[in-house]
């Protein structure tokens, strides 16, 4: 639950704003709206009731406000352009029309405070908010300077807890490095006021817009208020039936957890205005939730089908409601009735246990399943406090980790996970951090050979070979590894040298782009999508001048190291007279000369197939092989009852397609696909073979062969996707 | 582990395990068990003395072994297929053809259980054979004649031909003892190596697990070498260094039959392939990239239609529909973004272009020591990265030299990594496995290679601020220090594989029982609870002392607490007129549970804010939506259950 903001941002729209300076291709206004109008879109995007924003416009054409209206003096040119209120994107387009330069030349930028600040007391009463309020300004006119309003400002503001922003246009900012040349009197008297009045105050800012802008950039990292996610006993041994167990009462947070990219959702024109656009679409629908728009929600509907020998095509459609649930064991369903639907679920316990410990060594940590959590002692708890220190800093001292069973709440699946102490080093308090650990299903036993040596057939071990390094190459990588070193190459806050890409500085880029850019195209519809922001990507290459530092090893290394990229035709295809033989060596092809394949059966046709084209001389005896595989496969559509032959069709199509693009003939397979999609969508093999066209041979990209894939096809990319659509 | 929920997992795609793009074959499995069936493999073990003596032939501990391994899939790998073809067997069987010794094309073989998902009553049927001994089929019979082993290959061939045609893995697991059939018959041989071809031609791997008697060596060279091809697969290097099974050094037939069988049972799936990793401008090796480790779940629910013969699964489709429930066509269908209560759209092509962060492959930033790599730094699984020669001749060495220098200067690297294209990037640490090879140190179940271990960004680190908390005495840490030392996991380290997931065992241990018709189990054997009579042994006496000066000490400073607490009060400057609202005041985060015991005792709670009331319940992780009744109800459950 975040807490409740009320933000007023006060925008000027004197006609000076129009101008441009400072050798800048956008106006002072425009300029400056960058800034106001990523602060309130951020603030749309957030789409949360108790985030409201007001806007108030200095240097209007008008005079729209309370205090004028009362007949105080002092508050011309100011006019309200939006309450305070929750924003949404039509407030956004409407508020877009109103911020335009006003040909005025007055408003009084302390006045437009005070008519700011009285819109939030109004509307915030004493109820707990983030006040803010925000001033964007080329302060190009007058401002009242009377000691005692800015006083009695200052004070109002801090009584009600007021932060106050003060961004200014070209403003003197000595920590940024800018001081305006040329700078008006009047400008540099207003400056001085402002910053008197955010001297006074205990809660505010006063910058310079060209550092506003410029970190517009730096991703904003949504704040989420820790969450606890345990609150209980951690043990060691059982309370419950041993008088000398230990009971540690704990709370646990979540210490990482990943922060997911925004999702798109699946939409359609509205049916509405599908043919031309109308300005009067104000559709009243049922689309409640994204009304307005020209846009309206896709909905999923399921339908389920059984088996069913007697229907056409060998399935029907069956009611849901007639359904049970259930679960598969292997191929047999189980059914479960409703009541004892929970007996798969374990029985447990809410617990938190310590298995035993491990040392440090005997743990790595691309074990880690998932994401860490954060354990500490109850607060206002000297027992537990004192006893979760004493662990954290014993296992720490033995550099030990504890393994624990960690069952959330009551029912909920045990988990096993590691714990680790963190005696205030890693965060500045005393913790355990837990990372989930893997069971035993969760292992798959891959086996690889090894890295250092190599086994040959015959049992031997060999420690020189073309896939080991030699003695040269290792000493040329371990100096590329050390002059790429990055633990020193950052520089921290006071440019001294730092970790470089510590974890605080890698943003998600995608996070950020895709905010960045729905933002952008929620204040301009119009405009393009841009390159992402240089910060997003800082980290997709290393820096150039460690390269540069290190091209001398990074050269050697290549030269030692000669790897050579293999040709792009050459890879993944067997050479056509590249013979395969078993372990011993055995000439299997001799073998087959005595009886030498020229016709396939359908019972063997991929084996048959394969070696008929290997061992064939001359361009008939590949027709004819292809011919053949071709007919097995319409007999297989043709005799399949329902799908029943469909696989094993589309897997002779596939190998008959491998191996045409092989030989460099792609015509034989690209015809006779022609021909078989003619026959299945007409229906002549023996009824709807629809679902062999569009699931096996489309959907399993056995399309027609295409000059991307082999040279001398005739056939287009283009073609071949009209071909399959 | 899906059944029939593919729609819905489809949508947290990066979680879910990506399959090799570059491969459009169907990712699945089929494996073959063929076990010879002879009067040697029949033989009975000799007695021995020992208590834990072999008590299984070889036949029988083959079966256990498929048996315990087809209970193991249907966990695993729920949409694989396995079948067991025995042959030499005096009967034969393939498929419909019921009429033993003759009709059937494959003489001497016996289809026991067809290539499939297995079923319940496959499973029953394997278990009635292995734990009853039941034969009631008389199928473990030898012939009078051996099997010729082409028909067995050619067998084997159909098999996989029509059940499992367009399978990425299918592999023949041949359990025999005998390393020489048709010693002698040369043209039978031929033919056998001609079938063995044909099952290489159509992408089907031969498995051999040889069994070897009495310190007699398994000899491949009279015959299997003929029928046995490297997996073109294979990473460069690889030598299938095959182990004859064997009874003896403490192990029985059975345990080393399964440890040899289980260690390729997982066909290896690589999650990429070909995959460029950029060390430096101008250097670039390719790469694999495989996922050893990856949380297994109980299957999802499905639906069940129960109006047939037998209960049979509804398949379910969906179809997109509009507000007016009218069909959308996939080219209608666009992708917007919420924003503000509308709709923010962007062409096909412009969310390519926001999606697209640069070209899949791995590309290495620099290095760090591993000391910089901190221990909470944790956000999902690794992984596991081996060189390949695909894209990039010498990809291997190179590898090979940075893994080794990884280890030995105890580094990382740091890199920018995109899986696949479209794939969101992520940066990674690069971390060296040492393998099983040197001194048995941590994980030496899993390969030696580098490691992709996945780095929080700072959009995933939560700011958690706890105060801090007072630091022990040392004498309680050098308790705590013996305690910690006494108690390690055995061999000093966590190994997975002594920890089977309990909900998940229990989920088809159930679905099992269910499934067969069997009794429903009490208890299941759960290794994850500790053993609290051991624990107490070894250190309950001790640690009964360190809670008693445990206790000691924390009066102590509770003690000191409050002397300071109220001298903090007295020097408060606000006096008198506030102490009245103290108790509702001060609750906001700071009250304990005691102090917030007591408001509810003294009735004060309903005077706090509703604001107040949400920080002290987010604070106890209670949702904090609803009125300020439904709030104050909340508490006051949550006081009286833990304060």
């Amino acid at each position: 639950m975040a807490d409740k903001e009320a933000a007023v941002y006060i925008v000027d729209l004197g006609e000076s704003m129009a101008d441009f300076h400072n050798g800048r291709s956008e106006s002072d206004l425009d300029w400056s709206m960058r800034y106001v109008w990523d602060k309130i879109s951020t603030t749309v995007a957030a789409n949360r009731k108790t985030w409201t924003v007001g806007v108030v416009g200095l240097g209007t054409n008008k005079t729209d406000n309370p205090q004028h209206n009362d007949g105080l003096e002092g508050y011309e040119n100011i006019s309200i352009l939006q309450q305070i209120g929750s924003m949404s994107m039509s407030d956004l387009k409407e508020l877009h029309r109103k911020i335009k330069p006003s040909r005025a030349s007055g408003g009084d930028a302390i006045s437009a405070i005070v008519v700011a600040l009285s819109m939030i007391e109004v509307f915030t009463k004493k109820l707990k908010y983030n006040r803010k309020i925000f001033l964007v300004t080329n302060a190009d006119t007058p401002i009242d300077d009377a000691e005692k309003s800015i006083a009695d400002v200052a004070e109002k503001l801090n009584e009600l807890g007021i932060e106050l922003v003060i961004i200014g246009v070209d403003f003197d900012d000595a920590d940024y490095g800018l001081k305006e040349e040329d700078k008006s009197s009047v400008k540099a008297t207003n400056e001085q006021v402002l910053l008197k009045l955010v001297d006074q105050c205990q809660n505010a800012v006063f910058g310079t817009m060209a550092q506003a802008v410029e970190e517009l950039a730096i991703p904003r990292i949504k704040p989420v208020k820790p969450f606890k996610t345990y609150d209980g006993s951690l043990t060691l041994g059982d309370p419950a039936q041993y008088k000398d167990a230990l009971s540690i009462h704990v709370e646990r947070y979540f210490k990482t957890k990943r922060a997911p990219p925004p999702t798109a959702s699946t939409v359609v024109t509205k049916p509405e205005l599908v043919g031309g656009p109308s300005q009067l679409a104000i559709v009243l629908d049922e689309d409640v939730e994204m009304g307005g728009t020209e846009f309206s929600s896709v909905k999923h509907m399921r339908t389920y089908r059984v088996n069913d020998p007697d229907a056409p095509g060998g399935k029907r459609d069956v009611e849901f409601e007639g359904l049970a649930k259930g679960y598969q064991y292997g191929r047999t369903v189980v059914p479960f009735s409703e009541s004892d639907f929970s007996v798969t679920k374990l029985e447990t316990k809410k617990e938190f246990t310590i298995i035993g410990f491990v040392p440090f060594s005997s743990y790595e940590p691309f074990l880690n399943m998932g994401e860490t959590g954060i354990i500490a002692a109850q607060k206002h708890n000297e027992e537990s406090e004192l006893a979760l220190s004493a662990l954290i800093h014993a296992l720490h001292e033995v550099e030990s980790y504890a393994v624990a069973r960690y069952v959330q709440k009551d029912g909920a699946q045990p988990q096993l996970f590691l714990l680790k102490p963190n005696p205030g080093i890693e965060d500045p308090f005393e913790c355990l951090y837990d990372v989930p650990l893997p069971f035993a299903e969760d292992v798959r036993t891959y086996q690889f050979p090894p890295l250092d040596k190599v086994l040959t057939v015959t049992g031997h071990v060999l420690t020189e070979h073309r896939l080991l390094p030699s003695d040269d190459l290792n000493q040329a990588m371990s100096d590329f590894v050390d002059s790429m070193d990055i633990s020193t190459f950052g520089t921290d806050d006071e440019g001294k040298p730092a970790e470089y890409a510590p974890i605080d500085e890698l943003y998600n880029p995608v996070i950020h782009r895709i905010n960045q850019a729905i933002r952008a195209r929620a204040v301009h519809p119009d405009e393009p999508v841009g390159p992402p922001a240089d910060i997003l990507v800082r980290f997709s290459k290393p820096p150039d001048n460690l390269i540069e530092n290190a091209r001398a090893d990074i050269e050697s290394l290549i030269e030692i190291a000669e790897v050579k990229k293999v040709p792009p035709k050459a890879q993944g295809k067997r050479g056509k007279k590249d013979q395969v033989k078993p372990l011993s060596g055995l000439d299997i092809d001799s073998l087959l000369g005595q009886s030498r394949r020229t016709t396939i059966s359908p019972s063997n046709a991929i084996p048959e197939f394969k070696q008929a084209l290997a061992t064939a001389d001359d361009d008939a005896t590949v027709e004819s092989a292809a011919k053949q595989m071709g007919n097995i496969i319409r007999k297989l559509v043709e005799d399949s009852f329902a799908d029943l032959f469909y696989a094993q069709a589309a897997e002779n199509l596939r190998i008959m397609r491998d191996e045409l693009i092989g030989l460099e003939v792609p015509g034989l397979y690209n015809k006779f696909l022609v021909s078989l999609k003619k026959s299945m969508l007409s229906g002549e093999l023996n009824g709807d073979r629809r679902e062999m066209w569009f699931k096996h041979i489309v959907g399993g990209k056995l399309g027609l062969i295409t000059q991307d894939e082999s040279e001398v096809s005739e056939v287009t990319e283009a073609e071949a996707k009209e071909f399959t659509t | 582990m899906a059944w029939g929920g593919d729609e819905e997992r489809r949508a947290d795609g990066d979680e879910e395990e990506e399959l090799d793009e570059t491969d459009y074959k169907t990712q699945k499995d089929a494996v073959l068990f063929a076990i010879e069936v002879s009067d040697s493999m029949l033989l009975p073990p000799p007695a021995g003395d020992q208590k834990k003596a072999d008590k299984d032939t070889a036949v029988s501990a083959a079966l256990k072994c498929a048996y315990q391994i087809m209970q193991q899939r249907i966990i695993s790998q729920p949409k694989d297929m396995m079948g067991i073809l025995l042959f030499g067997t005096e009967k034969s069987k393939f498929r419909n053809d019921s009429n033993s010794r003759s009709g059937t094309g494959y003489p001497h073989c016996y289809l026991l259980t067809d290539l499939d998902v297995p079923a319940a009553g496959d499973v029953k049927q394997l278990k009635a054979m292995v734990e009853e001994g039941e034969d009631l089929d008389k199928l473990l019979i030898p012939s009078s004649e051996p099997a010729l082993m082409s028909n067995l290959l050619f067998c084997a061939n159909q098999v996989f031909t029509t059940s499992a045609a367009n399978f990425g893995s299918r592999r023949l697991f041949i359990i025999t003892d005998n390393d020489n059939p048709h010693a002698g018959d040369k043209n039978v041989r031929s033919s056998a190596a001609v079938r063995a071809k044909d099952l290489y031609d159509l992408g089907v791997v031969i498995e051999l697990f040889p069994i070897s008697r009495e310190g007699k060596k398994f000899d491949m060279t009279k015959f299997y070498d003929d029928i046995i091809y490297r997996d073109p697969a294979a990473e460069a290097g690889v030598s299938d260094g095959i182990e004859a099974s064997k009874s003896g050094d403490g192990l029985t037939l059975l345990s080393s039959l399964i440890s040899n069988i289980s260690s390729k049972q997982t066909p290896k799936r690589s999650y990429f392939s070909n995959l460029p990793f950029e060390l430096a401008p101008g250097l670039t090796i390719t790469i694999k990239g495989y996922i050893p480790l990856h949380r297994q779940q109980p299957a999802r629910t499905c639906y069940v239609w129960l109006d047939g013969e037998q209960p049979q699964l509804a398949q379910s489709e969906t179809t997109k529909v509009d507000s007016s429930t009218r069909t959308v066509q996939k080219s209608e269908a666009k992708k917007a973004y919420k924003f503000g209560g509308e709709y923010i759209y962007f062409k096909p092509e412009e969310t390519d272009k926001l999606k697209k962060l640069g070209p899949k492959g791995l590309r290495l930033i620099g290095f760090k020591p591993r000391s910089m790599l901190p221990m909470w730094a944790s956000v999902k699984k690794s992984i596991f990265i081996f060189p390949s020669e695909e894209g990039y001749v010498g990809s291997t060495r190179v590898f090979s030299a940075l893994w080794q220098k990884l280890l030995k200067d105890d580094k990382m690297g740091l890199g920018w990594f995109i899986a696949r294209d479209n794939a969101n990037p992520i940066m990674v640490a690069i971390l060296p496995s040492r393998g099983s090879g040197g001194d048995a140190s941590a994980a030496s179940f899993l390969p030696a290679g580098l490691w992709l271990y996945p780095l929080p960004f700072a959009d995933d680190v939560r700011n958690v601020d706890l105060p801090s908390a007072p630091r022990c005495p040392d004498e309680l840490t050098d308790g705590m220090r013996h305690i910690v030392q006494n108690l390690q996991l055995p061999k000093a380290m966590y190994n997975p594989l002594k920890y089977p997931n309990p909900s998940l065992q229990w989920h088809y241990k159930i679905l099992q029982v269910m499934a067969l018709e069997e009794d429903v189990p009490e208890k299941l054997d759960d290794p994850t609870i500790p053993k609290y009579r051991q624990m107490d042994k070894r250190i309950g006496e001790y640690l009964g002392e360190w809670k008693e000066q445990a206790a000691k000490k924390a009066k102590e400073l509770m003690q000191s607490r409050a002397v300071k607490r109220e001298s903090d009060f007295d020097d408060g400057d606000r006096p008198t007129k506030r102490a009245k609202s103290v108790a509702a005041k001060k609750a906001t985060g700071s009250m304990n549970n005691a102090q917030l015991k007591l408001a509810l005792e003294q009735d004060t709670l309903k005077k706090m804010t509703v604001a107040e009331l949400r920080d002290v319940l987010a604070g106890k992780g209670i949702s904090t939506t609803g009125k300020k009744a439904e709030l104050l109800e909340k508490l006051e459950q949550w006081i009286e259950e833990n304060a």
